[in-house]
């Protein structure tokens, strides 16, 4: 379970990135969160994961605040963040063995769980290669395995989707689901409305630091009492 | 011609403009604070070359030679220009991440190569003026010369860096485009500067009759010899002959004349360049786009692969790995410890065997090395070669973008920030053993003092790195296009020479106040100096460690 409570943000003296966001995110939901380009998203994924300070309120994850708490509430959670550009020099099976390390997974667990993740998303074999030598793809993929491999009980995920082949985005939607069903969270970011419609409990938009929406789909269409697509229902959102 | 401006301003803002960012927003004054210790920096460097400049025009005033000083110069110069356009040329050509947005859009080929170019000789007259300018003005002044020299000597430099700049240039694009090896970027830079720095090493080893205490007319007899230097590079660059000539002439019609050979030479210079690097450049360029998204099949995955290691053990590990597999960070970060160190061994046992005289080796082995002072001595020779350490200063900056992983890992800042710094704790302990075991064979220490030598290295090494790390946390440079940048275009990498100043500043007070204490006690109250100056940095590190982090976003 995540919870924001009244998170302020501001880079420049006088200009909230974030506004006083309130939003719960519970346990057993998948929630999407959606908002144009530079509205807020990121910086708000950033204070949840403990990136970026708060200025005012506080963010809990599983009860525990990442302002007071850090290091118990960032092992409640796996975060995939927005660039997979990461250890580049690593093997992919050191990497994901330095993860494991980090979260103190068990040698029977991480055995296990590395050959599931990696040979779901197809990247086992390069395991002996650097990271540089993969693919922006793969490098999402691999990023994503090191991320569950904890079995994290809250998801946090940065446009998750973006570099994957269709495949490996059918598994992830998949996986997700699975995730909620068994009662724990995942919270992401997408720019891609269908991905947000089909797979989101619920989605947050936000808008200029602020929340301008927060509920279901059918809610939304109820809200703004409009029988449009959800792209048009977005730009009504948004452009207000 | 403005499309190659315009690119060429754009290539040199992505590699320059970071170093005044890295104060993240920076404040007016902090601006102000940058710029004056630039100046001074600057000021200091130029006055320490003048001095030397000085010194070497006077002795050669002694036998009349004072000209071969301006062909000296000019060698240095067209040397220096070699040696870092091969460093350099490798990455603003081909390793830059810009390439893939620049080869899409609409300019001809010459266009990006003479931008990509003006880059290197841009930088190159940034240290043209250094090693160039300077000494060349001190010999006007010392000399007496007329005013056209100064115009002559302008124009000499901007055009004399041009031709070695190009040849360089061109033979890393025929390399980068014939070698298989090429599809290895990592090999490629590592081979090609090993090559460099054997070359380096070669003739330092081979000059090393100038490390002696020598009198002016001994000086002035070697730079002669050097000299014959200039003429074996002369058919190589033939601008550097006609640069000579037109500085040392004392008409100012054939000066004039030999200018503008240099000045033909290089325009023809550019278009030969021009010509056979717009038909080899792209070729290299593409092909090393697309390695790096070959793939290698894999070989199955050991089980043993799958260990599990205590977190300190995992994290430094991972910081070693990729500062060894990192050309750039290899050669820059880890091997001057082991390198400086190693050629001064090497340098020391010639010198012992070239020049000690059976009596000097009698006094030598009579000598008492057991002394403070000679403690000092070996402490201020670690802390010399320490300032060639570039991996606490850099150890976040490396990680780049990166660098955010850190936050959100359910680990303390203060454990990654240490973990972060035993590399370069290890690094400088093999710095400190390499100097304590050249120290012993040549001095014959006892046991306790080389012990408690090495304890006070440790110490001294320690603090420096956690005060290093300091300083790159906040000043990080996470916003770069190539390594390359993280460990030459970064104005922290001053502060490792400021800090190991300010030690052998503080060791040389020791030495001077301290002078007939006893050996043990003197190393011991040294240690407990730097204990104290260890314990506040740490303190401030593990009180500041969220706030340290706060620029890393």
């Amino acid at each position: 379970m995540i919870e924001i409570k009244n998170v302020s943000k501001s880079y420049v003296k006088g200009k909230k990135s974030v506004d006083s966001l309130n939003l719960d995110i519970k346990d057993g939901e998948i929630f999407g969160f959606l908002g144009p380009n530079g509205a807020g998203k990121t910086t708000t994924i950033r204070m949840i994961t403990g990136i970026l300070d708060i200025d005012e309120g506080d963010i809990l994850i599983d009860g525990e605040s990442i302002k007071t708490n850090s290091l118990q509430a960032k092992k409640n959670f796996g975060f995939v963040p927005d660039s997979p550009d990461m250890f580049l020099k690593l093997k992919g099976i050191e990497y994901l063995n330095f993860m494991a390390d980090i979260y103190e997974v068990p040698k029977e667990k991480r055995v296990e769980k590395i050959e599931e993740l990696t040979k779901k998303f197809e990247i086992y074999d390069e395991l002996n290669s650097q990271i540089q030598s993969y693919s922006h793809g793969m490098r999402q993929k691999i990023v994503i395995c090191a991320a569950l491999l904890s079995e994290p009980k809250n998801w946090i995920l940065d446009e998750p989707m973006t570099g994957l082949d269709p495949k490996s985005s059918f598994d992830l939607k998949e996986m997700m689901r699975e995730h909620a069903k068994s009662g724990k969270t995942v919270f992401f970011s997408t720019h891609v409305l269908e991905v947000a419609e089909k797979l989101c409990d619920r989605v947050g938009i936000i808008n200029k630091g602020k929340l301008v929406f927060v509920g279901t789909f059918d809610e939304m269409k109820e809200k703004f009492k409009e029988e449009g697509t959800l792209e048009e229902l977005f730009l009504e959102i948004t452009e207000k | 011609m403005n499309k190659i401006i315009n690119l060429t301003k754009v290539f040199l803002k992505t590699s320059f403009s970071n170093m005044n960012t890295q104060m993240g927003m920076p404040s007016k004054s902090n601006k102000i604070v940058s710029k004056i210790l630039y100046v001074v920096l600057f000021l200091y460097l130029a006055a320490i070359v003048a001095l030397f400049s000085g010194g070497m025009v006077e002795s050669l005033k002694i036998i009349n030679q004072q000209e071969i000083f301006i062909g000296l110069i000019l060698l240095v110069v067209t040397a220096f220009c070699v040696i870092q356009t091969i460093f350099s040329s490798i990455n603003v050509f081909y390793f830059t991440k810009d390439n893939e947005y620049i080869l899409p859009l609409p300019l001809k080929p010459y266009e990006i190569i003479l931008a990509r170019t003006n880059v290197l000789i841009i930088t190159e007259y940034i240290v043209t003026v250094l090693i160039g300018f300077i000494p060349l003005l001190v010999y006007g002044v010392l000399t007496s010369v007329s005013m056209s020299y100064y115009l002559l000597m302008f124009v000499a430099l901007v055009l004399v860096p041009i031709l070695p700049i190009l040849l360089v240039s061109i033979i890393v694009m025929i390399i980068m485009s014939f070698a298989k090896i090429t599809k290895n970027k990592n090999k490629f830079q590592l081979i090609a500067t090993i090559l460099v720095l054997s070359i380096v090493i070669a003739l330092s080893l081979s000059t090393t009759k100038l490390q002696d205490d020598i009198t002016n007319e001994q000086l002035a007899h070697m730079l002669v010899e050097a000299n014959g230097m200039v003429d074996l590079l002369k058919g190589y660059f033939p601008t550097l002959d006609y640069a000579i000539s037109s500085l040392t002439s004392d008409s100012i019609v054939v000066a004039l004349i030999e200018l503008l050979k240099v000045l033909v030479f290089t325009i023809s210079g550019v278009i030969v360049y021009v010509f056979i690097a717009q038909k080899i450049y792209f070729k290299g360029l593409v092909g090393n786009l697309f390695s790096s998204s070959s793939k290698k099949k894999n070989i199955k995955i050991n089980t043993n692969k799958y260990n599990n290691s205590k977190l300190y053990k995992s994290y430094i590990y991972k910081e070693f790995k990729c500062l060894i597999r990192n050309p750039v960070f290899f050669m820059q970060c880890l091997l001057p410890a082991i390198l400086i160190p190693l050629l001064m061994i090497v340098m020391v046992i010639l010198q012992m065997k070239n020049s000690i005289t059976p009596q000097m080796s009698e006094q030598l082995n009579s000598f008492n090395g057991n002394t403070f002072i000679v403690a000092c001595v070996i402490l201020g020779v670690i802390q010399f070669f320490s300032m060639f350490i570039y991996i606490a200063i850099t150890a976040i900056s490396r990680d780049g973008k990166n660098a955010i992983f850190m936050k959100y890992i359910p680990v303390s800042l203060y454990k990654q920030y240490i973990y972060k710094c035993i590399p370069n704790i290890v690094m400088g302990s093999i710095t400190s053993i390499i100097s304590i075991v050249v120290a012993n064979i040549i001095l014959k220490l006892d046991m306790l003092m080389i012990v408690l030598v090495f304890i006070a290295a440790i110490i001294m090494n320690v603090a420096e790195s956690i005060i290093l790390i300091i300083i790159d946390l906040k000043r990080p440079k996470l916003e770069w296009d190539s390594e390359y940048a993280v460990v030459k275009q970064n104005f922290n990498l001053i502060f490792p020479m400021i800090i190991s100043m300010i030690a052998i500043f503080i060791i040389i007070l020791a030495g001077v106040f301290l002078t007939n204490i006893n050996v043990y006690i003197g190393i011991i109250i040294l240690s407990l100096i730097f204990a104290i100056i260890l314990y506040f940095a740490n303190m401030y590190l593990y009180k500041n460690q969220n706030r340290l982090a706060s620029r890393i976003m």
